[in-house]
């Protein structure tokens, strides 16, 4: 069984924090419900449309196969039964930083970078959460509404 | 010739032995002169026949274009070597004259001789000892020509005693007589009390007859006396040969090859050269002159006649003398000098065979290397190729083609060296004839090197080698990405082709010109062959982050990036589900790295124009995508734009690849870009209409909203200026502060109203798309086009008044409001009203005359700069020399580093912040432990103390400094993470033991591995950008200075802080500083206070600002009383004091008492108490009295009692509460010595005076930092190490010296040099009087001779060990050793 790198239950509480730049794409901001994460996500809206208060899953894993094959970097065509089947928007990417919050405190909370192409992914929280991610690892994002 | 045809008649019953040395090279050059014997010798013929062709068309017997000169024309026959016109290389002929004429080129040397002889005796006016002193002097192997010429000048005014101690003779001033070369000796002044009775026994005679007594030197009594002179009086006066060759005795007529006749009208008159019918008058006033003294005609008229033939004398030599009126001839001078002279015309610069020119066209298909040729001109243009068993078919293939079909040849060459025209006889035959060691000179062929210029060449990217494509059509096609480097656009330019004849000169031109080894200027290291326009416009709409392609579109546009020849890795969509998606960021992604074979993985990041910092997060996330961040050839984030993709950066895409891996990769990658945007965008479509620039609603009421608002701030203004309630600013009065308000707040209005619409249009709006990304225009731009046209000035200001106290006669009189002083509130799409246009107008002519009289002014600087600078090169010991071997710099700009391949800001040689990325990228940590921070501590001083870091391994301490920062900046990351997640700073636990650990690990960990790979990297690489030895620095440096000059606006000005205080910047500072001008147009010492409140910065003023004694005094009237008339003058005691002066009425006396005008003696001038004095005048007429006092009234007020004299005014700039002193004037030492003055930090810009008041270093220091001032203004960077290699040699005399005439004349001591600079004959007679010799090493020197010059590839010399020859015994060897 494929090993999640995460996953909670998102809730969309903003569009666009800094007024919408493009067309087609919106940046979203949502927390989650089980470890209090704060993620902003570029979402491609026209074939994802999203609305403040949507709730939905949102799972980050290594490979889409269900076996848990590592992910080779080659994208396979064909309808193979896969991780994706479950959900109704996929992003392939990579994480490209982990720091931690410039904002100094007692409960330092640690960031996650993840670009998809282009479209960018920022996750805040506790570090124990980023303990399983590596730097430069293929990341895909897979989200559903509930 | 003559002489070889001799010595055949001589039969030699031995063959005599001749060396062969073979091939010989010009070692030196001395100038020297003939004697008339010498020119004789010379000469195959007398020339004395004025007659130029007899009747039957040949040329005359002893005439000027007698055939034993050579031939005058092509189908004459010389008849002294029977050579024809291309042979025979011209034979002197000699012209006696009848009597000895001055030769106007030595006519100031003569005259010193002169002065400095006894005009009877011919020895020299010095005494015994001084005679020795000097000549040991002169004689002194070390000096050089300066030097001497410098004692010669000592001697000549010691020689101003008129009594020879020789034989007695009193002698008279010799001077130029008023008449044209004429030298006299005037015994004026040598007339005692006895003259007087002379010129009374004169005074019955008629008319004012003035008892001058002037004799007159003629060329024969001169050259009697330079025949009486010493050998070693001529020492003395730095001659190096006999005087007497000074003047003309026989002309040495010139070969016919140098002044051809040709006849015109089908042989009728014959049409000559400007030499030849000069010598035909002179021979015609010779002869007459001879026939007046052999028939012993009247004094007088002998004397005329040889007056003109002294005239004429001088027209052969200087047709512009001033002793002649206009000439039409052109004289031997004129031939030499100027532009298109024999020096600078056909010896520094010659005309080619091989070139090409047309006009160029863009061709973005091609690569960045390559130039399209046209078919046309690669059948003219040919490339010599050996013929072997590589080429033979391909050759005979060219060969059967002929001249006229394209791969063809046009000649070929056989073994041996005849030439076979191709377009003649059978080229089959020679086709199948074709052997191994025939040269064929077949036309131009893909992958030929060939060099493509632009002019104006003004620095060496101008010239590029290019591999030639052959096209069809008719133009020059280049990449666009190659138009920076040659400043090149396609509205008609043409540009210019040269194709090298060797493959030694191939290969020399495509690895130091070829287009891939010039990516980068080295003014400052950037990069300046990238895209431009359209491909930034194209790569920013590709990847804008809502662009998405499905597979199909995807798929289409990688296969446009190479034309679908090299194999692709499609990535993973970024969008799987619901649809597969991709983004235009990894079509990026792509370019960059299309296949996994490509092992290029570039880093970087980059802020494009658009960036915005989001706050507390990563700046990754800018809400705008405006930060650009590649990781291992990935584009994460960013819109490109200019800054990633354009020219003009040093962190820009194309600059990191060719840093971190090769110029291959650079270019190769430029190449896909090119391809891919032309297509993409030619898919996409670009346009600009009349809708981009209409304003919407909401724009236009924001940009009335912003207009109303200024002008409203400026009617407040000018009511406040009206009542006078204006707050002035410092250094201003009234109506300078308004028009200063005035301004600032119209400037605004324009620069908000540029904001607004960036802010407003719409995103697919043209025009702001190619301003965003940076590939034309400005915000300024489109907010004219759009918004409001803003301000016009004219000559830094507002529009001047052109009518009495208005600009136009549609305003008011005295009319301030912006409208009225040209500021244009409509935009170009409403259009502008009458007066606006006017204005508009007034502003766009400034600017046209302002590029038209910069390009001739830079142009000078250019060429002044490249004649100082020409011949410096880093040598094989690091140091920087000049031809002759003198050292300008001990190691080149400090520290020995190439400035073109600097890669951090400022000349730092690396971006170490760029690097460590890289190598943490690209050097994943796996699995293995980070360091801890007193691992990398150790780690570092290890590598540290190896050779390659220390100073003998060539590493300086500042490289070692800057990495030593570096890595305590990391350390200091590290530490602060650890402690933020709370564990311990100094010890690092195992990734795997913790799951903190590994998160810290993830963050900041630095891994051996890295940390190793790292600091190897930055060492090796800092190594690899050493200067190479032979790099003519020099040459570099003067291009690097030069250039940007041409791109500076001529006139401007800036507020050195304070509002008031211009300083004149631009072209015209920099020329200032480049010509060590002594008097500069706007001096500013900048001082430093020692306390730097505002109550010392006044009282410091007041002690620098001069104060007169009108502004002190309360008042100065003249008293009248019977017993003695005075001046009495009271003092403002409280003004004084208000002002912080502290002058007392003792001060005053004592400025009364020093200044130049007024002369009184100290107890005229009568202190009465601290504000009282009194002045008396001596006593005598009444009448005159009264006026002195009136005089002295009127002179009193202006008289300076306290402050530096020189010093125009003070201003003090507050800086944060610091305030200093900006002082308008000259004088830094007294400035210095102001109490208050912190004097170490007080600085001038005055190059000149620095050197006089703190010496030669500081002057250095002080050009450096000007230079470098005056180009930061203008936006422009330009590496240190030039300005210091500049300043250096300005500087290396001991001396401060402008790169001028006189400046550049005391650097270098090569005639031809100096000949080829300016003032070229002036040099040459100089050069010949003193006998230099030219030692033929410096640059010019070696071109015009045709020698490879000793730079560059040229400092190459291969030396050959040669065993000593084995020592020969006489005699047997000794029994007994």
């Amino acid at each position: 069984m494929v090993e999640l790198l995460f996953e909670d239950i998102f809730t969309l509480t903003r569009i666009d924090p800094d007024g919408k730049k493009f067309d087609r794409v919106s940046r979203i901001e949502a927390h989650s419900e089980q470890f209090d994460m704060l993620m902003q996500l570029d979402v491609n809206t026209e074939v994802y449309p999203m609305s403040v208060g949507d709730k939905f899953t949102m799972v980050l894993a290594p490979t889409l196969s269900l076996d848990g094959t590592p992910d080779t970097g080659f994208f396979v065509q064909g309808g193979r039964k896969s991780l994706a089947d479950k959900f109704e928007y996929v992003m392939h990417g990579k994480l490209y930083k982990i720091s931690e919050e410039s904002s100094g405190g007692p409960h330092v909370k640690v960031e996650i970078y993840a670009s998809f192409g282009g479209l960018l992914m920022m996750l805040k929280g506790d570090p124990s959460n980023a303990a399983n991610f590596e730097l430069d690892q293929r990341l895909f994002l897979l989200m559903r509404k509930v | 010739m003559a002489l070889v045809r001799r010595e055949e008649k001589l039969r030699c019953t031995k063959e005599p032995f001749i060396e062969d040395v073979g091939p010989r090279r010009i070692k030196s050059l001395r100038f020297s002169m003939f004697s008339g014997d010498e020119i004789r010798k010379l000469a195959e013929v007398q020339v004395w026949n004025n007659k130029l062709y007899n009747q039957d068309a040949k040329p005359a017997e002893h005439g000027v274009l007698d055939s034993r000169m050579g031939p005058a024309n092509k189908l004459g026959v010389c008849s002294t070597c029977h050579g024809n016109f291309t042979e025979c290389p011209g034979h002197f002929g000699f012209l006696k004259l009848t009597l000895p004429v001055l030769n106007v080129g030595y006519f100031n040397l003569i005259l010193n001789v002169l002065k400095c002889i006894c005009k009877r005796c011919g020895r020299i006016l010095l005494s015994e000892t001084e005679h020795k002193q000097f000549l040991k002097k002169m004689r002194n192997p070390k000096a050089e020509a300066i030097q001497k010429n410098a004692y010669m000048k000592n001697i000549r005014d010691r020689c101003k005693g008129p009594r020879c101690s020789n034989c007695g003779y009193v002698n008279g001033v010799v001077k130029k007589a008023r008449a044209s070369l004429t030298i006299v000796q005037d015994f004026g002044k040598m007339l005692d009390k006895s003259s007087d009775d002379c010129r009374a026994a004169l005074s019955h005679l008629k008319g004012n007859q003035s008892c001058q007594v002037v004799h007159v030197l003629t060329p024969s009594k001169v050259l009697s006396l330079f025949r009486k002179m010493l050998d070693e009086d001529c020492e003395l006066l730095n001659l190096y040969d006999r005087p007497e060759k000074l003047i003309v005795t026989d002309i040495a007529v010139p070969p016919l090859a140098i002044r051809p006749s040709a006849f015109v009208d089908f042989g009728r008159s014959s049409n000559e050269d400007s030499i030849t019918s000069i010598l035909r008058n002179i021979i015609n006033t010779n002869s007459i002159l001879r026939e007046d003294l052999e028939n012993a005609a009247p004094l007088f008229k002998c004397m005329d006649c040889w007056a003109h033939l002294q005239t004429q004398v001088v027209e052969y030599i200087n047709s512009e003398a001033p002793s002649l009126t206009d000439s039409k001839y052109r004289g031997l001078i004129q031939r030499l000098k100027g532009k298109q002279g024999r020096f600078r015309g056909n010896l520094s610069g010659k005309r080619v065979e091989f070139t090409a020119r047309t006009v160029i066209s863009p061709d973005p298909n091609l690569k960045i290397t390559e130039v399209a040729i046209p078919i046309l001109v690669a059948k003219v243009l040919t490339f010599p190729e050996r013929v072997s068993c590589h080429n033979i078919e391909k050759l005979r293939q060219c060969v059967r083609n002929g001249p006229f079909k394209y791969p063809g040849a046009n000649f070929v060459v056989l073994l041996d060296g005849t030439r076979l025209h191709l377009k003649y006889g059978e080229k089959k035959n020679v086709a199948a004839e074709l052997k191994y060691g025939y040269v064929v000179e077949r036309h131009l062929e893909d992958g030929d090197v060939v060099l493509f210029n632009r002019q104006p060449s003004l620095h060496r990217m101008s010239i590029m080698a290019h591999r030639a494509r052959i096209m069809p059509w008719r133009t020059l096609r280049f990449n666009e990405s190659v138009c920076n480097p040659y400043n090149a656009d396609f509205d008609g330019d043409e540009m210019n082709l040269h194709v090298p004849q060797t493959e030694e000169a191939r290969t020399e031109a495509l690895m130091l010109m070829g287009v891939q080894n010039n990516l980068c200027t080295p003014k400052n290291g950037e990069i300046l062959v990238a895209s431009t326009q359209d491909f930034l416009t194209s790569s920013y709409l590709i990847t804008r982050k809502d662009t998405f392609y499905d597979r199909a579109t995807f798929s289409l546009l990688c296969s446009y990036m190479g034309d679908g020849m090299e194999p692709i890795d499609i990535p993973t969509p970024a969008l799987i589900k619901p649809v597969e998606l991709w983004t235009g960021k990894q079509l990026f992604s792509v370019l960059i790295r299309p296949n996994a074979h490509t092992r290029v993985y570039l880093n970087l990041t980059t802020k494009e124009k658009i960036f915005s910092k989001p706050d507390g997060i990563c700046p990754t996330m800018c809400p705008r995508d405006g930060y650009v961040y590649f990781r291992n050839s990935e584009l994460i984030c960013g819109q490109l734009g200019k800054a990633t993709l354009g020219n003009g950066n040093k962190d820009g895409l194309f600059s990191v690849l060719l840093r971190d891996y090769n110029s291959h990769a650079a270019a190769s990658c430029m190449n896909r870009l090119a391809k891919l945007s032309a297509r993409w965008i030619g898919n996409h479509g670009f346009s600009i209409g009349i809708d981009d620039v209409q304003p919407g609603e909401h724009l236009s009421q924001q940009k009335r909203k912003e207009i109303n608002d200024g002008y409203r701030e400026c009617r407040e203004f000018i009511s406040l200026y009206g009542e006078g309630k204006l707050t002035l600013q410092p250094g201003c009065n009234a109506a300078q502060t308004l028009e200063v308000k005035i301004t600032g707040v119209l400037n605004q209005i324009r620069a908000k109203a540029g904001d607004v619409c960036m802010r407003e249009l719409h995103w697919r709006n043209s025009p702001l798309i190619m301003s965003q990304c940076g590939s034309k225009g400005s915000p300024i731009n489109i907010s004219q086009m759009i918004a409001c046209v803003g301000q016009q000035s004219v000559g830094g200001r507002r529009a001047p008044d052109g009518f009495i106290d208005r600009t136009l006669p549609h305003f008011p009189i005295n009319s301030k409001t912006p409208a009225a002083k040209g500021f244009v509130a409509n935009s170009f799409y409403t259009g502008l009203t009458a007066t606006e246009f006017f204005f508009h107008t007034m502003g766009g002519r400034e600017g046209l005359v302002d590029t038209a009289v910069k390009t001739a002014e830079t142009g000078y600087m250019s060429r002044r700069l490249m004649k100082g600078l020409e011949d410096l090169s880093v040598h094989y010991d690091q140091t920087v020399r000049n031809a002759s071997g003198g050292v300008v710099q001990f190691v080149y700009g400090d520290d020995g580093m190439d400035p073109a391949k600097m890669e951090g800001k400022d000349g730092i040689p690396l971006n170490l912040d760029q690097l460590f990325m890289k190598i943490m990228a690209t050097c994943p940590p796996g699995d293995k432990d980070i360091l801890s921070p007193s691992e990398i501590t150790e780690i570092v001083d290890c590598r540290f103390s190896k050779y390659d870091m220390s100073l003998e391994g060539g590493c300086s301490s500042a490289f070692k400094k800057s990495l030593s920062d570096f890595l305590d900046s990391r350390l200091a990351a590290l530490r602060k993470t650890r402690s933020a997640l709370q564990l311990d700073e100094n010890h690092v636990g195992s990734r795997h033991s913790n799951k903190i650990e590994k998160v810290a690990a993830n963050i900041a960990g630095i891994t051996s591995k890295q940390l190793e790979v790292f600091l190897g990297t930055c060492i090796y690489r800092y190594h690899l950008k050493k200067v190479e030895a032979g790099a003519a620095i020099g040459a570099i440096g003067a291009q690097s200075i030069g250039e940007p000059g041409t791109q500076m606006t001529l006139k401007t000005f800036h507020f050195a802080g304070v509002a008031s205080m211009n300083v004149t910047l631009g072209v015209p500072r920099i020329k200032e500083i480049i010509n060590a001008a002594k008097n500069i147009s706007t001096p500013i010492i900048t001082t430093i206070l020692n306390c730097d409140t505002l109550i010392s910065a006044r009282m410091v003023k007041g002690c620098i600002e001069r104060t007169v004694l009108g502004e002190v005094a309360e008042s100065i009237k003249i008293v009248l009383k019977n017993s003695q008339p005075s001046i009495v003058i009271k003092l403002d005691a409280q003004r004084s004091e208000d002002l912080r002066l502290g002058i007392s009425s003792e001060i005053v006396q004592h400025a009364i008492l020093t200044h130049p005008k007024i002369k009184l003696k100290p107890e005229d001038v009568r202190v009465v108490n601290s504000k009282k004095l009194r002045i008396f005048l001596p006593q005598g007429n009444r009448i005159k009295l009264q006026f002195e006092l009136h005089t002295l009234k009127s002179i009193l007020p202006k008289v300076v009692v306290k402050g530096i004299p020189t010093v125009e005014r003070a201003v003090i700039n507050s800086d944060k509460g610091k305030h200093h002193l900006l002082v308008e004037g000259t004088n830094l030492l007294a400035v210095m010595g102001i109490p208050g003055v912190c004097y170490e930090k007080t600085k001038s810009n005055h190059v000149i005076e620095v050197h006089q008041t703190l010496g030669i270093e500081a002057s250095r220091k002080c050009i450096i930092n000007e230079i470098q001032y005056t180009m930061s203004t203008h936006g422009m960077s330009i590496d240190s190490r030039h300005m210091m290699l500049l300043s250096d040699l300005m500087t290396c005399k001991g001396e401060v010296l402008g790169i001028t005439r006189y400046g550049i004349s005391k650097m270098k001591d090569s005639v031809l040099m100096l000949a080829s600079f300016e003032k070229t004959a002036e040099h040459l007679f100089n050069a010949s009087f003193s006998g230099r010799e030219d030692q033929i090493e410096g640059v010019s020197e070696c071109i015009i001779m045709g020698i490879p010059m000793q730079l560059g590839t040229g400092i190459l010399k291969v030396r050959q060990r040669v065993d000593p020859l084995p020592e020969l015994k006489y005699g047997p060897d000794p029994i007994l050793s």
